[in-house]
């Protein structure tokens, strides 16, 4: 049977909460990024990094309603036990549980596949093609949650390495810090691989997501100072 | 080689360069600070001063431009998407 739960039983709720900061700061910047995109029109990245967040954003809204029927079928089989009138309760969780794990993982590899071609160029052909490789990755693959977390882990080394090159260029502090916030994401990922081992690794792995998140959002706000104070 | 500037990086000079000289400025030297030809300046001008960016005032019989609050605004806007681009790479 495929093990749904990798959460220690004192950590749930937590890591929802994670989430919705998670969520918060994707939004955030996604709104300014379509402000910044009506500004200037002929930069369509904006648009994409916009689109782009705005998937990982929705894919955590997935989780988290993915987590929402785990916990609440937990505590329904405690408070009532075996009784026939529990069965269709659970069933009804599993089919929310498989859409809702689903279009996380969806979500969340559309938009980081999106946020990766901002930065390396996609031929229509090739996105069709990953775009395929996706969803049937996703949908039929018996080992879903590794492949997602490794093909999740291989867009965002990508992604931090590219930021890294920006900072190589540019040397100044909000380039740098971006490249760490991203640097975190991809390693919660790497740590997200390995949960089966120990359950703790998933209360680790969430508390870097938590990390990797404030500092994006220290990183934008920063952004909006330097852009102000700029002569 | 310099990038060649688009049409926002026109606009962010021309609104730098007013306040820089203190929110008010002669046309020739905004012509001059911002490095356009004449014909150019006319076109960016018209649009700033439709979009109310800008206001033509005269004063002992020269001709000013002053920045608005809703020019000053714009600029801040057009800094702060620089350093999103420029952080972000885009």
């Amino acid at each position: 049977m495929i093990q749904l739960v990798y959460n220690p039983h004192w950590f749930y709720g937590k890591d929802i909460i994670i989430d919705i900061v998670s969520i918060f700061v994707l939004f955030l910047i996604a709104f300014f990024s379509i402000k910044f995109y009506k500004l200037n029109k002929r930069n369509k990245n904006y648009l994409f990094l916009a689109l782009s967040f705005i998937f990982i954003g929705c894919s955590f809204i997935f989780k988290i309603i993915t987590n929402f029927t785990i916990y609440y079928h937990i505590l329904e089989t405690r408070r009532i036990g075996f009784m026939t009138f529990t069965y269709n309760a659970v069933n009804s969780s599993h089919i929310l549980f498989f859409v809702g794990f689903l279009m996380y993982r969806l979500l969340m590899l559309f938009g980081l596949y999106m946020l990766y071609s901002i930065y390396l160029k996609q031929q229509k052909s090739n996105i069709f093609l990953i775009s395929y490789l996706i969803i049937i990755s996703t949908y039929f693959s018996s080992s879903a949650y590794y492949l997602f977390h490794v093909t999740s882990l291989f867009f965002l080394v990508i992604i931090t390495y590219r930021y890294l090159k920006n900072y190589k260029k540019n040397r100044d502090f909000t380039t740098k810090l971006l490249a760490y916030s991203f640097g975190m994401i991809t390693l919660s990922q790497v740590v997200f691989v390995f949960v089966a081992i120990n359950t703790f690794l998933y209360v680790i792995a969430e508390l870097i997501q938590l990390a990797s998140y404030i500092s994006l959002l220290i990183t934008f706000i920063m952004v909006l100072r330097h852009g102000k104070k700029k002569k | 080689m310099a990038r060649k500037r688009n049409r926002i990086d026109i606009i962010a000079d021309m609104l730098s360069s007013i306040l820089d000289k203190g929110g008010e400025i002669k046309p020739t030297h905004l012509m001059y600070k911002s490095n356009l030809a004449h014909n150019q300046m006319k076109t960016y001008l018209e649009e700033l001063i439709e979009k109310n960016c800008v206001r033509k005032i005269t004063k002992n019989n020269h001709e000013y431009l002053i920045i608005t609050n809703d020019g000053s605004r714009l600029l801040e806007k057009i800094r702060e998407m620089k350093e999103f681009e420029r952080t972000f790479g885009l």
